[in-house]
């Protein structure tokens, strides 16, 4: 939006400019009679050669060197200025979400095959967190497909360090170690699935102000969990950074976690 | 009672999609597209079943909000 108004208000400068030095131009040839007093250079040019195409010529390209180079310089300026207030708003949000101070807790709970993983061991790499169920109708599978795009995506800079996918379940009764070995197989090869007591598990959720609410049993005994639909990102600190939400695309997600990652200054 | 895999996920997703199809086409109603009814219902756990039946209504609700506008209440209701 900021680039748009800069470029805008550039292509009216440059406009501006053309039509002043096309002004001078025109003025300078009319005074050809050297009643106008002129800068020395446009007179020395004029009274040079013979008024017509040739002068014209020349003076139209050096009216176009000189609004190109201003324009340029203008668009130039234009970009800086925008990358600045766009690295300021990123800084501004990374200490907003510091403030919130989301994740700072520690979990310890199960993997999907059977060991125990806590926070520490996810320390020093960048994580994307995502809670959901394996009973889940749709919306925990698109999630986790996008999730898993977004990682495969990344995986695919070299320049990047790996990423590590997370799913943790917001239904311990049912998501022991063997379901979620079943269900997270489906997706990303590198997604580790999380389980535990029904305590621990939710100690991790509520450290991330997860919002879970299981619905009543019908007569199969089945029932849906209401849950918070996001993506979290991790950074190796261990600090919440950002969030991302239904609405966000796998391109979106990916962007900002690159993003993210290149602008990442340790604590 | 283990959770659908990957494949049961999508033979269930299907079947809705069929049969919303048809209810697309006949209007919403149901009597029009029982074969697909059946079939969703076979293929899709029972908790689904409900959970797409609301997803559908709100889904509708949703596009009815879009297409014709949204009326806000007169006041306070009274007592609920």
């Amino acid at each position: 939006m900021l680039l748009l108004r800069c470029i805008v208000g550039d292509v009216r400068g440059a406009g501006q400019l053309l039509r002043g030095l096309q002004r001078t131009s025109m003025s300078s040839q009319d005074s050809y009679s050297g009643q106008v007093p002129l800068p020395r250079w446009t007179q020395a040019r004029v009274l040079s050669h013979a008024p017509g195409s040739l002068g014209a010529k020349l003076k139209l390209r050096t009216r176009l060197l000189v609004t190109l180079l201003f324009s340029g310089g203008l668009l130039g300026a234009c970009w800086y200025v925008t990358l600045e207030k766009e690295q300021k708003l990123r800084q501004r949000r990374i200490e907003q979400l510091r403030e919130v101070a989301l994740g700072q807790g520690s979990f310890s709970l199960l993997d999907h095959k059977g060991q125990r993983k806590s926070k520490q061991d996810f320390l020093g790499s960048w994580v994307l967190l995502y809670f959901g169920f394996t009973h889940c109708p749709d919306i925990c599978p698109d999630e986790l497909d996008k999730l898993s795009a977004v990682v495969s995506a990344l995986d695919q800079d070299a320049s990047l360090p790996p990423v590590q996918p997370l799913f943790i379940t917001v239904d311990p009764e049912r998501d022991d170690v063997l379901a979620l070995a079943r269900y997270i197989k489906d997706f990303h090869p590198r997604l580790i699935g999380l389980t535990g007591t029904p305590q621990a598990v939710k100690d991790a959720g509520q450290d991330y102000r997860v919002y879970a609410s299981a619905g009543p049993k019908d007569e199969d005994g089945d029932y849906i969990v209401d849950h918070t639909i996001l993506i979290y990102l991790i950074s190796p600190d261990g600090l919440f950074l950002d969030y991302y939400n239904r609405t966000k695309s796998q391109e979106q997600i990916t962007e900002s976690v690159r993003n993210h990652i290149r602008s990442y200054v340790s604590l | 009672m283990t959770a659908p895999n990957s494949t049961q996920r999508k033979s269930c997703w299907d079947a809705r999609d069929l049969l919303w199809k048809c209810l697309d086409e006949n209007d919403d109603k149901i009597s029009s597209c029982q074969k697909f009814q059946s079939e969703f219902e076979e293929k899709c756990p029972g908790q689904w079943v409900k959970y797409f039946i609301k997803r559908r209504d709100f889904l509708k609700y949703k596009e009815k909000m879009q297409t014709e506008g949204f009326t806000p209440a007169e006041g306070p209701q009274g007592a609920s």
